[in-house]
């Protein structure tokens, strides 16, 4: 499956897979990939899937999207193609092609854009690579080796600090306070807005604590079991519970 | 001042205690230990022939708190067992102290069974019989959280904002069955084997501990309980005892009572604690600590 690797200057800050869904692109935190600078539209580009070809489409920017330097309103992209939106590269690859795509830490990529106000995501690959290796410490150490599965949110809309949390701790508290996994931004936001519990069988349960959360639509009237695919609104923020192997 | 493991900040507990040996026992098997400096309440409930319980679970309680004691001052005390990978150090130090009591519940055993075969069988009641074991349930209040810890059908509950939620799961036989869709909560209560378990301390050289996490808030109410007052009492009856003593005192003292009318079949305890903001805390006016008092 192809992915957008998104760097600014030389360090590379995430990756988006290109799947059948559409990959929206802006500052918008909404946005499929966020790019929170002024120099981006909220809603800038888009990249999809057109039978079989990788379509970009420029949404009339005030700044306009580029594909190796050359300005478009909507264009085929193949892999190594570079897009630029503001600052921002965006290079298209395919998810075999790993050559020259070192990845970096969420700290370097820091350091990288220290001044600009950006959404940082972490490198998935990295993650993934450090929470199979956890995954495989725990396993030695069963009687029983069970595939444990890794629980990731995905923050569809709504402001926090980050965009991808992996869900490997046993409390996994939404809300403003320090001490939160998912924090959130805004002064009205409550210390504690809601919490997943990782029971010991793996299971994630979603609780209420400040404000009931809903899940798919419905809000939860006890802690609720998560399914993977399942949608998490609370306090402003919409995200997705996502379980892979 | 403690480092590991500190009581909520912002808000006091106030909290307190009843153990009774109910109707139908000779003797009271149950056990509990409170250590407010440390936001720390444990329960057990022994089990074995003769005394054997109630040595168990004292056992297991007082080894629980010496051991979070000593881990507040020193807390590069090492760790019984295995690292709950995701858990805070608290909830770590809490299971550490479980697994240490398990090791000196087992030793205990151990101990009592050299002394039954080195007996002449003269037929008096001396020595340690051979088998003991307790079940566990503790909470440790710290920062914004609570861990909760368990092992065996001694139960934790909360009461917040009207809803009343069973946080530990029964390490019962028939509790599983009911988790795997194999048998109804019904069919569960009726069984004549709901009282075996499928984990307890002193039975094997490790045992499995599940621990949990949760979000503290003020104005939650918890109930630790052994399973005499469960059998005795409803979730229903337990919430609305709950929501009408606000008093922690006169809660458990309820709660005690009530089981008793219905039967008290078994040694009843209770354990509530209640987080809020205070002003004149009561844990000055109790004590650093409190141990079950003979009843």
């Amino acid at each position: 499956m192809p992915k957008l690797t998104l760097k600014f200057e030389n360090a590379i800050l995430g990756e988006v897979p290109v799947g059948s869904k559409e990959v929206s692109i802006g500052r918008s935190p909404d946005n499929a990939l966020v790019i929170d600078n002024p120099a981006v539209s909220h809603y800038h580009a888009r990249v999809f899937n057109e039978e079989g070809r990788m379509m970009l489409e420029d949404f009339g920017s005030m700044n306009g999207t580029f594909v190796n330097g050359q300005r478009v309103k909507m264009v085929m992209l193949k892999p190594g193609d570079r897009v630029t939106v503001g600052k921002h590269t965006i290079v298209v690859s395919d998810s075999t092609d790993l050559d020259g795509f070192a990845p970096v830490g969420v700290g370097v990529a820091k350091a990288a854009a220290p001044k600009i106000n950006e959404t940082v995501m972490l490198d998935t690959r990295e993650r993934r690579e450090f929470l199979q290796k956890i995954a495989a410490v725990g396993e030695s150490a069963q009687v029983a080796p069970a595939r444990v599965k890794v629980a990731t949110l995905i923050v569809r809309s709504g402001k926090t600090d980050r965009q991808e949390y992996a869900l490997t701790d046993k409390l996994t508290v939404v809300g403003k306070s320090a001490l939160a996994t998912v924090k959130l931004k805004g002064w009205f936001a409550p210390k504690a807005a809601a919490q997943i519990n990782r029971r010991e069988d793996n299971s994630y349960y979603i609780g209420a604590a400040d404000k009931t959360p809903s899940v798919n639509g419905n809000p939860i009237t006890h802690p609720t079991k998560l399914s993977s695919g399942d949608v998490i609104a609370v306090a402003g923020i919409e995200m997705e519970f996502v379980l892979r192997d | 001042m403690s480092t590991t493991a500190k009581p909520m900040i912002a808000s006091a507990l106030d909290f307190a205690a009843r153990s009774d040996t109910g109707r139908a026992r000779e003797n009271n098997e149950d056990n509990f230990q409170i250590a407010a400096e440390l936001g720390l309440f444990v329960l057990s409930d022994g089990m074995g022939g003769l005394d054997a319980g109630e040595i168990a679970s004292k056992l297991a309680v007082e080894t629980i708190y010496a051991h979070c004691r000593d881990a507040d001052s020193n807390p590069s005390l090492a760790f019984e067992g295995e690292h709950v990978d995701g858990a805070s150090e608290t909830s770590n130090r809490l299971a550490s102290a479980i697994q240490f009591a398990n090791k000196l519940v087992r030793a205990a055993a151990a101990e009592g069974a050299k002394t039954e075969h080195s007996d002449n069988g003269s037929g008096g009641s001396s020595g340690t019989p051979k088998s003991m074991g307790a079940t566990v349930v503790a909470l440790q209040f710290f920062a914004d959280r609570v861990s909760v810890a368990h092992v065996g059908d001694s139960r934790a509950y909360r009461l917040r904002s009207g809803e009343f939620l069973q946080l530990t799961d029964d390490h019962s036989l028939v509790a599983q069955q009911v988790r795997e869709g194999r048998m109804t909560e019904a069919e569960a209560e009726a069984s004549p084997l709901k009282n075996v378990l499928m984990r307890a301390l002193g039975v094997d050289d490790t045992v499995e501990i599940e621990v949990d996490e949760e979000i503290a808030m003020e104005g939650d109410a918890y109930l630790l309980c052994s399973d005499g007052l469960t059998r005795e009492l409803s979730d229903g009856q337990i919430a609305a005892v709950l929501t009408e003593m606000t008093d922690p005192q006169s809660a458990a003292d309820q709660l005690i009572d009530l089981a008793n009318l219905a039967g008290g079949g078994d040694n009843i305890t209770a354990i509530v604690v209640r987080v809020g903001a205070k002003s004149g805390s009561t844990l000055g006016k109790i004590g650093r600590w409190i141990t079950r008092s003979g009843n």
